[in-house]
């Protein structure tokens, strides 16, 4: 009798626990997937080699001081980081700015060494006043520009990349999530597109990755 | 290499403010609850209230770090939270726990000469408990550690689990009184404390002071805020680590050692007294 007391209570301890474990709070996301960063390669760099050409598109944006942007032209002669995101979006963009502009920091490395691009997928809600709030979170030497969409997705279909999806209300109540390429993209001085940063890209990768870009990839 | 390609509603987990239970955590403080009482009860021994008190206070503070918010905070978003954690069920749950347990008890759930009455013995001598003590506190503390355990569920869970054990084992010969069970007294309960206060340092220091985000974990996880910045983040948790551990545990120290310091003035002065009473006989 006493002997099965203490099992039931065993019992008891051991679903109470295996409820406890399912019901844990770690994410079970590819964010938290994503914790290893990436790989250095033989190299040196990080950041993920092209293996097709691609080059910065000739499609004309709008800078948030409403000035005509035309990516092929004005990223010209020098090394260019270009990420395509929205200003709502809840984890991947600020993710991947914040690095950036950190990793700009410790490097010390110049905005005007490396250009770091943000474009807007959601012209609907990002108005050049949000987009400017949004980077100056990071870096208010972050490039914003902006379109309207049909010409965001050009851009994106000359980079081979999808264009953006409507998938759902954010849990946060601030409308709708945008899917969309979580990718940084670099080019060359020359427009030529070299390497890739998925999101999973630790600070510390650019911090190893920022320098060779500058040294490589400039003029 | 684990990356993401697509930035998506369903890659992270978009932090929210809004109350979500966590039905097992509630769960568990039950089953904790009624494992004390039920003790009591089957044993035919009144409850000591102020054992009550102090048992009921450990498993509230389990369940209030492991329910959300902070269990949330702490299993994947912020490091001080998950830190603060750490303290929590190291340094405030396992002692609450463990000092709240009456000898009858412990010779219940450990009975003299069963196995677990063996590994206990032998897992709570002094030596033996700080070094599991460090290592869990070293080991868990690990970035591969944390970036490859607390990415799942079970894991996390598991992590929590060895932190509270190890804090149990930790506590045990500083905290129980029974000379048959490995207790240690002043000065070496002092020196033990002090020990792995300073051992403490060092995953602190290297939380305080890296330059870079230690935990792909925290780095990666959707901010909180815009601005939010990971290594900030990190450094209060080296801080947090340092400065609420080490008080905490010099507090002990520092109350232990004069209550020892107190008593051996008056086993001197008693002994004088003898002494004197005896020539003046």
């Amino acid at each position: 009798m006493r002997r099965t007391g203490r099992t039931g209570r065993a019992a008891l301890l051991v679903v109470a626990a295996l409820v406890v474990a399912g019901c844990s709070t770690a994410p079970s996301s590819s964010t938290a997937l994503s914790a290893q960063g990436l790989t250095q390669a033989d190299d040196g760099w990080y950041g993920l080699p092209l293996t097709v050409e691609r080059s910065l598109p000739d499609v004309t944006l709008t800078t948030t001081s409403g000035r005509p942007f035309r990516l092929d032209t004005e990223l010209a002669g020098g090394p260019t980081l270009l990420f395509f995101g929205y200003s709502s979006c809840p984890d991947i963009c600020p993710v991947h700015l914040a690095s950036i502009a950190s990793a700009m920091e410790q490097t010390r490395t110049r905005y005007d060494q490396v250009r770091v691009v943000f474009v807007s997928v959601d012209p609907a809600r990002d108005t050049p006043e949000r987009i400017d709030t949004f980077l100056d979170h990071f870096d208010d030497r972050m490039i914003g520009l902006h379109a309207a969409l049909p010409v965001v997705e050009e851009a994106l279909t000359q980079l081979d990349l999808p264009g953006p999806i409507v998938e759902g209300p954010d849990p946060r109540g601030e409308g709708d999530l945008i899917g969309h390429p979580a990718q940084v993209i670099g080019f060359d001085a020359e427009g030529r597109a070299r390497r890739v940063w998925p999101f999973g890209t630790r600070r510390s990768d650019w911090v190893a990755d920022l320098p060779r870009i500058v040294a490589d990839w400039s003029a | 290499m684990n990356v993401a390609w697509w930035c998506s509603s369903n890659p992270g987990q978009v932090w929210t403010w809004r109350y979500t239970p966590f039905v097992g955590v509630w769960l568990a403080a039950a089953a904790l609850l009624g494992l004390y009482l039920g003790a009591h009860r089957r044993a035919g021994r009144p409850v000591d209230p102020r054992l009550l008190r102090r048992w009921v206070a450990g498993v509230a503070v389990m369940a209030v770090v492991s329910e959300w918010p902070l269990g949330a905070l702490g299993a994947g978003y912020l490091a001080t939270v998950g830190i603060g954690r750490y303290i929590a069920l190291t340094f405030v749950v396992a002692p609450l726990l463990l000092s709240a347990i009456p000898t009858w008890l412990l010779d219940r759930w450990l009975p003299h000469g069963s196995a677990r009455w063996t590994a206990t013995r032998w897992l709570t001598r002094w030596p033996v408990a700080l070094l599991v003590f460090n290592a869990v506190l070293f080991g868990t503390h690990l970035p591969v550690a944390i970036d490859t355990l607390k990415v799942y569920q079970v894991g996390s869970f598991a992590v929590d689990a060895a932190h509270l054990l190890a804090g149990l084992v930790w506590w045990f010969p500083a905290m129980r009184r029974e000379a048959d069970r490995g207790a240690i007294r002043e000065p070496l309960r002092a020196f033990y404390l002090f020990a792995s206060s300073i051992l403490m340092f060092v995953p602190a220091t290297f939380l305080a002071f890296s330059p870079l985000p230690l935990y792909g974990l925290y780095e990666l996880a959707p901010p909180l805020w815009l601005g939010f910045d990971p290594v900030r983040d990190q450094q209060l948790a080296g801080v947090l680590m340092n400065v609420v551990g080490g008080l905490a545990l010099w507090t002990v120290i520092a109350i232990g050692f004069m209550r020892w310091a107190r008593a051996e003035e008056r086993a001197d002065l008693e002994a004088r007294r003898a002494a004197g009473r005896s020539a003046a006989g």
